[in-house]
């Protein structure tokens, strides 16, 4: 083989053009993944909080149905209340929510100083008792993780209001439409699955989403309840923000293991610092931990509301939680684990499907 | 001219729609007119290719096929893996029907013989509508016990009758009929 300059020439520029047409088709690919990314970015938040409107209000809205209203004027009837519930309670709610946020934001920062004290007090016992911790000052690095919270919360929530507007444009839409057509989409998804396999997709997506609508509606209701309880329970003492601390408490709660102690620091931060460490600060503790987690949330709500089916290993709730923080945020950490458990619900249901029939094989590998 | 226009503004006739076919079966005998537009949505509708496999003995059932057109071949395996035919169905023929309410594995297998179209009703659709529309449930599952009875009934006449005459043998055994 005789290989002369032009060969190389030739095999160069080959090269060149391969890798430069390589690198347009990626780069021009990414530049579509990164406008679909974009253009579906302030979706997610929506389209879940709209799958989770319809999963609560598909019981209401069947329930109509079964009374011979047609499904769409069912789903409109359910919504006109909602709306009106909405704007009756916003009269009496708005003015309190404005009153509750102007002393908030002025008595916040008395809070997380007072926080910030208490930690600084504990560090120096400790380093009193163990001399080595003396470099390491907590005391400091306290302070300024929660100056930058209470700045994002402080920045934060009036932004978040611009978005909750359109949160309540986008969601009524998107649920009325998951209401409606909701199953003819899972239908016309099933419908695509082969002749062979297409009665097995049919059952399983009927399994699966029939688990998934009972552990959504559970996990709501359960958070609910134990909001209202803690906000009921606040409403004995002389705490501020009770309202407030319950509805934290409420929505941290749907993370398990974790959220509860979230959900339940703000509320004894208030109580220790507003109040003192006396018998309603005890009544507070015992009111978080014992009533609300432990009683109603153990012996009564799990296990009536919730399958023990769902229940992940505590690794995995921390897995959860900490990829849902990565990808989304805060929000990230409250759906990570429902989304993992549902997960968990489609595959113990495949599972369950697999042992209860022992699946075969396909048909034309069986003969002799 | 005459030919064009007809083609466009004719109406599709009961034979051809859904529907119409629906109501030739039997098992939906008890549903009302207006039930079937229901139905019409609660069924699902599946193009077969000839020699294709429906289900096998042994697969999860969950519910009963009918025939729109074409044919389906119910068919056990012997032993030998060999196939002995039971039954050659055609349209309006069903299939399936005792998976609909509890779920079992198939008792035994189904082919099409020639392109097929084939009617679907489900468990899981079954039970969607006896939360919803009870009562459209009800006629159904009413119609599939009459047809589900006529089968057990026809099925104890034969089996009373094979006993008859396994007693008759046993008494007199005489290789008269081939045994």
């Amino acid at each position: 083989m005789n290989l002369n300059k032009a060969h190389f020439l030739l095999f160069y520029l080959t090269m060149t053009a391969a890798i430069a047409s390589g690198l347009a088709i990626f780069s021009s690919a990414s530049n579509i993944t990164i406008l679909l990314q974009d253009a579906a970015s302030g979706l997610f938040v929506p389209l879940l909080l709209a799958l989770v409107t319809s999963f609560l209000l598909d019981p209401i809205v069947s329930s109509l149905e079964k009374r011979r209203i047609p499904r769409s004027r069912a789903i409109l009837t359910v919504f006109f209340c909602v709306t009106a519930l909405f704007f009756a309670s916003a009269s009496w709610f708005i003015p309190y929510v404005q009153h509750m946020w102007g002393s908030l934001s002025s008595d916040f920062p008395r809070y997380t100083e007072q926080f910030v004290n208490y930690v600084r007090e504990a560090q120096s016992s400790w380093q009193a008792r163990l001399p080595f911790l003396k470099n390491y000052d907590l005391s400091a690095s306290t302070q300024s993780s929660v100056k930058q919270i209470l700045s994002y919360v402080l920045v934060q929530t009036p932004k978040s209001a611009f978005k909750l507007g359109s949160l309540l444009v986008l969601v009524p839409i998107f649920s009325f439409f998951f209401l409606r057509d909701g199953n003819n989409f899972m239908r016309g998804l099933v419908a695509l699955a082969p002749n062979r396999y297409f009665e097995m997709a049919h059952d399983l997506s009927f399994l699966i989403s029939r688990q998934m609508a009972t552990f959504v509606r559970g996990r709501i209701i359960e958070a609910v309840i134990v909001g209202a309880v803690i906000t009921v329970g606040l409403h004995f003492t002389d705490i501020r923000y009770a309202p407030l601390l319950g509805l934290f408490a409420g929505i941290t709660n749907l993370i398990p293991y974790v959220g509860p102690i979230i959900g339940m620091l703000p509320g004894i931060i208030i109580a220790a610092v507003d109040l003192g460490i006396g018998g309603q600060f005890w009544w507070i503790v015992i009111l978080y931990i014992l009533i609300a987690q432990v009683f109603l949330d153990n012996f009564i709500l799990i296990p009536v509301l919730i399958s023990r089916v769902a229940d992940l290993h505590p690794l995995f709730v921390i897995l959860a939680i900490v990829m849902g923080g990565k990808i989304y945020g805060v929000l990230g950490m409250i759906i990570g684990v429902p989304i993992a458990s549902a997960v968990k619900i489609a595959l113990i249901e495949i599972r369950h499907y697999r042992r209860a029939f022992s699946l075969p094989e396909t048909g034309t590998d069986r003969h002799a | 001219m005459d030919l064009m226009w007809s083609n466009i503004f004719r109406l599709k006739s009961d034979e051809e729609s859904l529907t119409g076919f629906l109501e030739r079966i039997a098992v939906f005998n008890e549903l009302e007119k207006r039930d079937f537009k229901y139905l019409e949505n609660m069924v699902h509708t599946r193009t077969y290719h000839a020699n294709e496999t429906i289900f096998e003995k042994g697969d999860p059932g969950s519910g009963m096929y009918i025939i729109r057109s074409g044919k389906v071949l119910i068919f056990n395996r012997d032993i030998h893996d060999q196939e002995q035919e039971m039954a050659l169905l055609s349209s309006g023929d069903l299939f399936g029907e005792t998976t609909l309410a509890s779920p079992a594995p198939r008792t035994f297998s189904a082919r099409t013989t020639e392109a097929t179209e084939l009617i679907g009703l489900f468990r899981s659709d079954m039970l969607t509508t006896t939360s919803k529309h009870p009562a459209i449930a009800c006629r159904i599952l009413l119609g599939l016990t009459k047809f589900i009875s006529e089968q057990a009934q026809r099925a104890t006449i034969e089996v009373s009758a094979l006993q008859q005459r396994l007693l008759e043998m046993e008494h007199n055994p005489q290789p008269t009929t081939g045994g």
